[in-house]
């Protein structure tokens, strides 16, 4: 009977209750909107950050990163040391990875920086570049190499040239891929081979320094360093910070930001409800004074009062983050250009929000409990 | 007797009317909040990116190739074109003076160290440094503008002072030499005599080749390089607006001689702070130059700047359809429970026309008075949260005012509409009879 | 025969108002009491108090062994639930219940429904092909017998109607006024409120009343006139 009760009550009152269900629904909706998209959000843009290049460096403990014509001895690491710690880790978080290794050779008697690298990361690991070219496959290929665009206009080299570089009495040549607009130090460089340019400096196996991609929030990457320098404790491990300090703050704004339309959006729905409500308590002191007189207590009457406003509330909760599941995947495609998969979790926690604002909203009906059966029937 | 049916119409069921006032207030308040924070939104979150640090480079046109490594030039002093630092104050001068947040110039001296013995780069620069700018006014600028992520152990030298920052890593290698409050010599590399006493100050770790290296006051590194009055590159931190289809034809028009931009779409682009454009303006006060956007910074600012607003947008707009709906709801729910009133009024002989002016009366100019205050409420509101999310009190746009009033008229009146027409068509006696 | 009413010196003041002052009267099992009096003579009030609604400023209201003026809340409750059955003159019923879910409205309240009982009572009240129906698909005085089904439902000690037939038209009210003869054939014990003396006569015996005071009139049981 009770449920009965509840059910005939929404029924018979559904004319009345219309804007709380529409307030109710499109709360719902929005709210379990924005709580998908922060989610979502948050990961789009930490994949926007990561695009700014690696975000995580190892290099030796202290020194040069530099060969500086052969007059330094620069601190270098073992390049297998490296890897070894890289392939302990899992590997999925890691968008890309490459060492490092530069010196300062000679190309047609003019002091170029060189860096050998694992040339297939470089795409990966810089995202930004500009090819006027070809993007070199392999890290294998000892006879490619890629040319910033500063070092072709100087040295008048056009895709396909080749390139002769002089490191103190050895020689190397490689035939120009492409020549890239980096839009920063790197226009200044040489790319070639990690191996090539460890044979040119007679450094077999070892390099200057790493640097990763890693996916993920500042925390992930973080918390990745800090695994990966318990690896390697005689090197260096370090998040670079520019990155990771924009990144935090700009995410921790943004997740603010949502938080706080949420709440509004929260109040303004409960505000809509208890409207409905207390036009409703009104047309229902007659119902609730005849349920006196029938041997009704106040507890039960205003339970039924109760369980109709949580019923309304995840009902309406429901259709309204079903709504919002579209809404957010419409959503997703007009920001990021990719959908937004609705979380599952989103689900209870905006049908409780609902539910929880819909039972404030329902303090009107609370109230009904002190009606006086007496006045009431009597009909004042 | 209009009015006096509206006063007492007003005067009655106080409680009723408390509970609309909050919503109308409540609502608007929303509603002003969310559109003052939209206003601001985009440029707060482009002074955010600024943390990432300098957009633009400025190079000399004619230059040899830089011997640079992680940032940091290993080129002796004699090779490669200059830049003059005189020059600097007329950044501040170009139409878009105000977006120009900050620049800082660099130059790099091969130097050595009496103490080590080795090897260094000393890194010229300014950390805080006041540049005299054409119209009489001073800007104070420098790497804690261009470079905020530098942190120092100890503090940053003062301008023109024979102080120094060192390197962590190289720190690291030579502690004693380098301990805070020591002082240490350096010379130009390779050169003989002009030893400048330098106190170390700080201690700097960027996690790149800076940690390798001395920074230096840019007066004193150019006093050892024997380059007075100079630099080799500049970096720019500018407030940009994300690129358009208008910003890259602009961009291009620069080097392409093909393509041409209209006067108007040169206006346009001009008068818009995209990073070309500031770019261009740069290069006019400042000849010889090369002016290049860093394009990892810009582009990625420029892509998240445009979803994030687009997002915030969408925001906005939820919070309005929540706050219109609250506002619409109202009215309508104060209409419906008002039904009696209507029947009585339309039993003494009232027209429709004039029972439903009564009431339109009646809900507009409560939500007029609602959104007053809801816009001071909103106003507040839009401060607290600015304060909260981005640090700094977001101002109320006195614009706005004129724009919630209306809204909540519009929005009022249409939310009371749907009952009133139903209301129309009530019979009296049904409404009196209490069904 | 048993006493279900014993009312001692009740009063019932509303601020300065005496709506009751000192009635006293008994009241016994099966007897059918017409309650009358112009408007405004207590006549509602007291049965609001015998029927658990409100309580007496002062006096006792001993209604089957129970006093009610010294009940609280909770007691009131129970004591509607199992002694009491109403019958309003404006019916009362829930609008969005059907005809048999109003009655089994009492029943959950009394303890636990039972649908099939509901059925029957409607069925005994002759509205038994209105069960499903809506209270606004009835006429008034289909109503009203399905708010008498509703009093009866829990076997009341006592059954209070507030002019009963007060806004039914003449057809209906003798339809009703049929249903409580019946009711007073089978014993039930009834307090009826009514202005009308042609109603009033129907009743074992009548109860003036004028400014909250019992009118000591000829209280004489006179046999109700049979239709």
């Amino acid at each position: 009977m009770f449920w009965r009760l509840v059910f005939q009550l929404l029924r018979g009152s559904r004319g009345r209750l219309a804007v709380a269900i529409l307030a109710i629904v499109s709360g719902a909706a929005v709210i379990s909107a924005l709580l998908n998209l922060d989610l979502g959000v948050q990961n789009k843009l930490a994949q926007e950050f990561r695009t700014l290049g690696a975000n995580i460096v190892i290099s030796p403990a202290s020194g040069a990163p530099a060969q500086i014509s052969g007059a330094e001895v620069p601190s270098l690491m073992p390049e297998r040391d490296v890897q070894a710690a890289l392939q302990q880790l899992p590997s999925a978080q890691v968008a890309a990875a490459a060492p490092y290794l530069y010196i300062v050779a000679r190309a047609q008697n003019i002091p170029v920086v060189v860096a050998g690298t694992w040339l297939d990361q470089a795409q990966k690991l810089d995202v930004t570049w500009k090819l006027e070219g070809n993007w070199i496959a392999s890290r294998a290929d000892d006879s490619h190499c890629l040319v910033g665009r500063n070092v072709a206009r100087r040295l008048h080299l056009a895709v396909g040239n080749p390139l002769d570089l002089h490191y103190l009495d050895r020689s190397a040549q490689c035939s120009v891929t492409a020549i890239v607009d980096a839009g920063g130090t790197e226009d200044n460089q040489v790319f070639a081979s990690l191996r090539a340019v460890q044979a040119l400096a007679n450094l077999p196996g070892q390099i200057g320094l790493a640097q990763l991609s890693v996916t993920g929030t500042t925390q992930v990457v973080a918390d990745y360093a800090a695994r990966l320098a318990a690896a390697l404790p005689q090197y260096q491990v370090r998040p670079i910070r520019q990155v990771a300090e924009a990144e935090g703050a700009l995410l921790g704004r943004i997740r603010l930001l949502i938080v706080s339309m949420v709440l509004l959006i929260l109040i303004l729905t409960a505000l809509c409800v208890l409207g409905t409500m207390a036009a409703l308590a009104m047309e229902r002191r007659k119902d609730v004074g005849l349920m006196k007189s029938l041997g009704g207590s106040i507890s039960r009457i205003v339970g039924i009062f109760l369980a109709e406003a949580g019923v309304l509330g995840a009902a309406g909760g429901l259709l309204g983050t079903i709504l919002g599941a579209a809404l957010s995947y419409w959503m997703g495609l007009r920001v990021f250009g990719t959908a937004i998969a609705p979380r599952w979790e989103v689900f209870p926690a905006t049908i409780a929000l609902m539910v929880l604002v819909t039972l404030t909203g329902a303090i009107p009906l609370r109230l009904l409990g002190n009606v006086k059966p007496a006045d009431i029937l009597r009909g004042e | 007797m209009f009015a006096r049916l509206l006063g007492e119409s007003f005067a009655r069921n106080p409680r009723r009317k408390v509970l609309t006032a909050a919503a109308l207030v409540i609502g608007m308040a929303v509603a002003t909040a969310t559109l003052t924070i939209a206003l601001e939104v985009g440029d707060r979150l482009a002074r955010e990116f600024r943390s990432l640090g300098a957009n633009l480079l400025v190079t000399p046109e004619s230059d040899t190739l830089p011997v640079e490594i992680g940032g940091v030039d290993y080129r002796p002093v004699d090779e490669g074109a200059y830049l003059n630092e005189a020059d600097l104050g007329k950044l501040k001068t170009i139409f878009w003076r105000h977006n120009i947040l900050g620049f800082t110039p660099f130059l790099d001296v091969p130097a050595s160290i009496s103490e080590t013995g080795a090897a260094t780069t000393l890194i010229g620069t300014w950390y805080q440094h006041e540049v005299p700018v054409p119209d009489g006014t001073k800007f104070e600028t420098g790497a804690s503008a261009t470079h905020p992520w530098w942190k120092v152990q100890g503090r940053w030298f003062t301008d023109g002072a024979d102080e120094c920052v060192v390197g962590a890593s190289l720190a690291g290698k030579y502690p004693a030499a380098f301990a805070l409050g020591k002082t240490i010599h350096v010379a130009q590399n390779g050169v003989s005599g002009g030893v400048r006493s330098l106190v170390v100050t700080g201690i700097i770790s960027t996690g790149d080749a800076e940690d390798n290296a001395v920074l230096v006051p840019l007066a004193v590194a150019q006093e050892i390089s024997g380059h007075p009055g100079k630099f080799r590159q500049l970096f720019v931190s500018a407030l940009t607006k994300p690129a358009d289809a208008l910003a890259e034809r602009g961009e291009r028009a620069q080097t392409d001689k093909g393509i041409q931009l209209t006067p108007t779409e040169y206006d346009r682009w001009f008068c818009s702070p995209y990073i070309s454009s500031i770019g261009f303006q740069i290069r006019t006060v400042l000849p010889g130059t090369e002016v290049h956007a860093i394009r990892r910074v810009a582009e990625t600012e420029g892509r998240i700047l445009t979803r994030v607003g687009t997002l915030l947008w969408i925001v906005t707009l939820a919070a309005l359809g929540a706050a219109a709906l609250a506002v619409a709801a109202t009215s309508a729910t104060t209409v419906l429970e008002r039904r009696a009133e209507i029947g009585v009024m339309k039993a003494l002989g009232a027209s429709n026309a004039l029972v439903s002016g009564i009431f339109l009366a009646e809900q507009v100019l409560l939500a007029i008075a609602g959104g007053a205050i809801g816009f001071f409420v909103g106003a507040g509101l839009a401060r607290f949260l600015g304060e909260s999310i981005f640090g700094t009190p977001a101002a109320p746009r006195l614009i706005l005012f004129p724009v919630v009033l209306a809204l909540a008229a519009i929005i009022a009146m249409a939310g009371s509409l749907v009952p009133l027409r139903r209301a129309a068509h009530f019979r009296p006696a049904v409404i009196l009879r209490g069904e | 025969m048993a006493t279900v009413v014993q009312a001692e010196n009740l009063r019932k003041e509303f601020g300065n108002v005496r709506a009751l002052d000192g009635v006293s009267f008994t009241v016994a099992a099966g007897e059918w009491i017409a309650i009358m009096g112009p408007s405004g003579s207590g006549k509602t009030t007291l049965i609001n108090i015998l029927g658990g609604l409100d309580t007496p400023t002062a006096g006792k209201a001993i209604v089957d062994g129970t006093d009610v003026a010294r009940l609280d809340e909770a007691g009131l409750t129970r004591f509607r639930a199992e002694k009491i059955g109403f019958i309003f003159q404006q019916f009362h019923l829930v609008p969005y219940l059907t005809a048999v879910e109003n009655v089994m409205l009492a029943q959950y309240f009394h303890s636990t429904t039972d649908e099939k009982e509901a059925r029957q009572s409607l069925e005994r009240v002759g509205l038994g092909d209105r069960i499903e129906h809506l209270p606004s698909q009835l006429s008034g005085g289909e109503q009203q017998r399905v708010a008498v089904a509703r009093a009866l439902i829990n076997h009341p000690k006592l059954i209070l109607a507030d002019e009963p037939t007060g806004n039914l038209d003449e057809a209906n009210e003798e339809i009703v006024l049929r249903l409580l003869r019946e009711l007073h054939v089978e014993g039930h014990t009834i307090l009826m409120v009514t202005h009308a003396p042609s109603i009033g006569r129907l009743a074992d015996r009548r109860i003036e009343f004028a400014h909250g005071h019992l009118v000591p009139a000829a209280a004489a049981s006179l046999k109700p006139e049979l239709a």
